[in-house]
């Protein structure tokens, strides 16, 4: 037994089962399953279908003008995805918020999470199909705003919710009437639950395949789906850079949100993710 | 230090461990493991693609033959491209592989596959019998491979694909229609240029779907290009001749970039007029109309039209199949990897397959096209019962036809087409004239309480699809003789090759044409109606204040004046 050996050489250093030792088994599963991949994808982008070194892959992408098009279009789609559900959803936060039952009534909006989104999507596709809506642009983002709505409420709701009533009453004492109040003290402290919800919806959105695919036949064509083709088709070099095109904006994103959470300085109400 | 390593290689352990069998079950998802013993079987399959009973039966078989027992590990895959990354990578260890013609081409160019006349020969010597069913295959699908594939050239040898791999399924690519909004007369004139609604019928726009796969998508509309003269003038930079003299099968495989661009933009304009694309939903969407017409393979076509409603009084099905002038025919074969470790087991399994029996069964669980002969599986007892337990074929009944003794001894049956018109078939199923039928002698053969026939005591030796029944003659016409399940073999029918080289640019030109160009208006115009509703709820707050400041000012102004700039900031 050479540990047993090693553990009677070194008798001072004795094993502890602190707290770090817990998050072994978290850095194991990060290592196999996220870092590994992710090298992976860094590799392949630099290898030909013969295995040999080449920046062919990035030429290929950058020229191709279809591709730089349906990258575009992504970003439009998550934009107004992102948008709508923030139109819709911080009315709704609101409401909710005010009432007395409202953590009650925001699970019924996370109720339908409970059910896996491919299911929700072909029912969506079937219920289209039933009242004779052509599917395409309007159907995917409407696909897209229901399935990512309930990312936006829950922490505009959390956020809304925890935000101390004596600020809305100290601005009302001012004399400022039920719209100044909300546009000078709700909306700056919910600003904190603003940014998580885009952050939420936007990153997600961006990099969708299947929702478009089925509420659209196959005829809006994402990124997502473009990326899945090429993976599809063994096209692994371009398929890579794709992917990692698409981890930079996510990546710019989260630093413009951070950047922008940081700017307005607001640690008030807390954000739920 | 060496504890907490030591806690560590612990806990690493027992993750990998509670991860090993999951890793494990996802390797063999779908798969039956059958019995334990000496030696294994890895067969990697499409999903779908087998009677899953047949995989226990050849384990028994091999263990009456070879006296060891076998352990099968069956798992599957979804596309000929997942195939590919498991077996060429290496990630996988597998003996047999049952993929697309092209997916052969591309093993056997990377040297993978293992050469079964060889390995046939070596066995034979100590198996003798265990390779009598490899000569079931129908002749003419070898035959049309070996067009294609007969003289492959590999670096500076030349090999035949026919002795690496054995056909399994076959069958070809055309439309599934409605027979309801689509008459047959149309599809005769139009074919390909269906899909392309060229007949301009105002219920088929929007209602057709188009196969989301490049390889089915480019064959349909060169096809299209050809019928319509459409074809990109000039000659062919791979064949040396004018576009419009390739053959089907030239056409098919021909990807010079003229021809890509013109398919480009015939893809591109129909996509502006097609429901859309899929791979899996067509046949269900047929069935329940939501669509009119689908670009379909063989094998689902049928299962729809089986699936969809029967209409007695007309005879026909809500759905058809029909297969244009010129189009392709496909196949998926087995072959066995060189780096494979059980060699003998496997080619048995391929010639396992190639019985009558497991081609019947597999064509009554599938729905495909066996690559088994038709001529042997209609004399052989064991594929007749299969095929009467799924009900493609049935007992004759005295409900539905009588039975004549033709004078020289052959029994004939009289069916009737439709009220008053009547066609005699013989036992095989083959149509006969009858040329006068006052000639005919009835006979009285016996039937059970339900009405079907019971074989004669002198036809219980001869007979060989059953014992005890007669099957329905025009039961076996309809299996046999249907044209979309055994199509005639011509030279319109032609077979695709992988594309090797210009593969990306294949896939780059479907992509563009279904992404469509530029970015949709729709798009904007959400992007714009977004803008404009935060810019009502804005002005409208804005002229809010507005109006609520002015009163102020006029009050404020009965008794000073000096607020007023405040109030207004």
């Amino acid at each position: 037994m050479t540990n047993a050996a090693a553990t009677v050489l070194k008798p001072k250093r004795r094993f502890k089962l602190t707290k770090r030792v817990f998050s072994y088994p978290y850095v194991l599963f990060m290592l196999l399953f996220v870092v590994i991949p992710l090298v992976m994808i860094l590799v392949n982008a630099f290898l030909d279908a013969d295995n040999t070194l080449t920046l062919e892959n990035f030429k290929d992408f950058f020229t191709d003008k279809s591709s730089l098009i349906i990258l575009a279009n992504s970003l439009l789609v998550g934009v107004i995805t992102t948008a709508i559900c923030l139109i819709i959803g911080y009315p709704l936060a609101y409401i909710l918020s005010k009432m007395p039952s409202g953590r009650v009534l925001v699970l019924f909006y996370v109720l339908p999470m409970w059910v896996n989104f491919l299911i929700r999507t072909l029912a969506t596709k079937a219920i289209f199909i039933a009242i004779d809506v052509p599917l395409g642009m309007g159907t995917v983002i409407f696909g897209m705003v229901y399935n990512y709505l309930p990312f936006m409420i829950l922490p505009l709701h959390t956020t809304l919710s925890s935000i101390d009533r004596s600020y809305i009453e100290a601005a009302q004492d001012l004399g400022a009437d039920s719209s100044t109040v909300f546009l000078k003290t709700v909306l700056p402290l919910s600003v904190s639950g603003i940014i998580s919800g885009i952050t939420m919806v936007f990153i997600p959105t961006i990099s969708t395949f299947a929702i478009s695919q089925l509420l659209s036949n196959g005829k809006i064509f994402l990124f997502g789906d473009s990326i899945q083709m090429k993976f599809e088709q063994g096209l692994y070099g371009v398929g890579s850079i794709m992917s990692l095109v698409m981890l930079v904006f996510v990546l710019i994103s989260n630093f413009i949100i951070n950047r922008a959470s940081r700017k307005s300085g607001l640690s008030v109400g807390r954000s739920l993710w | 230090m060496k504890k907490r390593s030591l806690a560590l290689l612990v806990l690493a352990l027992v993750c990998v461990s509670s991860l090993t069998p999951l890793l494990a079950a996802c390797n063999t998802a779908g798969g039956g493991i059958t019995g334990g013993g000496a030696d294994t079987l890895v067969i990697y399959n499409w999903e779908d693609y087998i009677d899953i009973g047949l995989l226990d039966e050849f384990a028994a078989y091999y263990r009456g033959v070879t006296g060891r027992s076998l352990s099968i590990t069956y798992s599957t895959f979804d596309t000929n491209e997942t195939m590919l990354t498991q077996v060429m990578r290496g990630e996988t260890a597998v003996d047999v592989v049952c993929p697309s013609e092209y997916a052969i081409e591309r093993l056997m160019r990377a040297g993978l596959l293992a050469n079964q006349t060889e390995l046939v020969t070596e066995f034979s010597k100590e198996y003798p019998d265990a390779f009598s069913n490899l000569d079931n295959v129908n002749k003419t699908v070898l035959g049309k491979i070996g067009e294609t594939f007969g003289e492959m050239e590999i670096g500076d040898d030349v090999y035949d694909m026919r002795d690496y791999m054995v056909p399994y399924m076959w069958g070809t690519l055309g439309l599934l229609y409605n027979t309801r909004i689509i008459s047959e007369e149309e599809l005769e004139k139009y074919g390909w240029g269906m899909l392309w609604n060229e007949s301009d019928n105002p219920e088929l726009e929007n209602m057709i779907l188009m196969k989301d796969s490049v390889r089915d998508s480019y064959a349909a509309v060169v096809f299209y290009m050809e019928e319509y003269g459409l074809l990109p003038d000039g000659v062919s930079e791979t064949y040396g001749k004018p576009y419009n003299e390739l053959t089907a099968n030239e056409l098919i495989n021909c990807t010079d970039k003229a021809l890509l661009d013109a398919a480009e933009k015939l893809l591109t304009e129909q996509r502006e007029r097609i429901s859309g694309y899929e791979v899996d939903f067509g046949k269900d969407d047929m069935i329940n109309e939501i669509v009119y017409l689908d670009l379909a393979w063989s094998g689902d076509a049928l299962w729809a039209v089986e699936e969809s409603e029967y209409d007695e009084e007309t005879d026909t099905y809500q759905l058809g199949y029909y297969v244009p002038e010129k189009s392709n025919i496909w196949y998926d074969g087995w072959g066995i990897l060189e780096s494979s470790d059980s060699k003998l087991a496997a080619m048995m399994f391929i010639d396992y397959m190639c019985s009558p029996e497991a081609g019947a069964r597999n064509i009554g669980y599938i729905g495909y096209t066996s690559a088994v002969d038709q001529e042997v599986m209609k004399y052989d007892y064991d594929a007749a019962q299969a095929l009467l337990d799924v009900e493609y074929l049935w007992y004759a009944n005295a409900e539905e036809c009588e039975v004549y003794d033709d004078g020289a001894g052959n029994m004939l049956f009289r069916f009737e087409w439709v009220e008053g018109e009547e066609y005699y078939l013989d036992i095989d199923g083959d149509e006969v004239d009858v040329a006068d039928e006052d000639a005919l002698i009835p006979l009285e053969l016996e039937t059970d309480d339900d009405g079907y026939y019971l074989l004669p005591d002198g036809m219980k030796d001869s007979y060989p699809l059953d014992e005890e029944y007669i099957v329905c003659p025009d039961s076996i016409s309809l299996f046999y003789y249907d044209e979309g399940r055994y199509p005639e073999i011509t030279d319109n029918l032609g077979v695709m090759q992988d594309y090797g080289d210009a593969n990306e640019d294949v896939v780059n030109m479907w992509q563009r044409a279904k992404a469509g160009g530029g970015v949709p208006s729709s798009l904007w115009w959400c992007l714009l109606a977004i803008v404009l509703f935060v810019g009502i709820v804005l002005g409208a707050y804005f002229l809010k204040e507005a109006l609520k400041a002015k009163p102020r000012k006029l009050t404020n102004g009965t008794h000073s004046d000096t607020p007023s700039a405040d109030d207004i900031t």
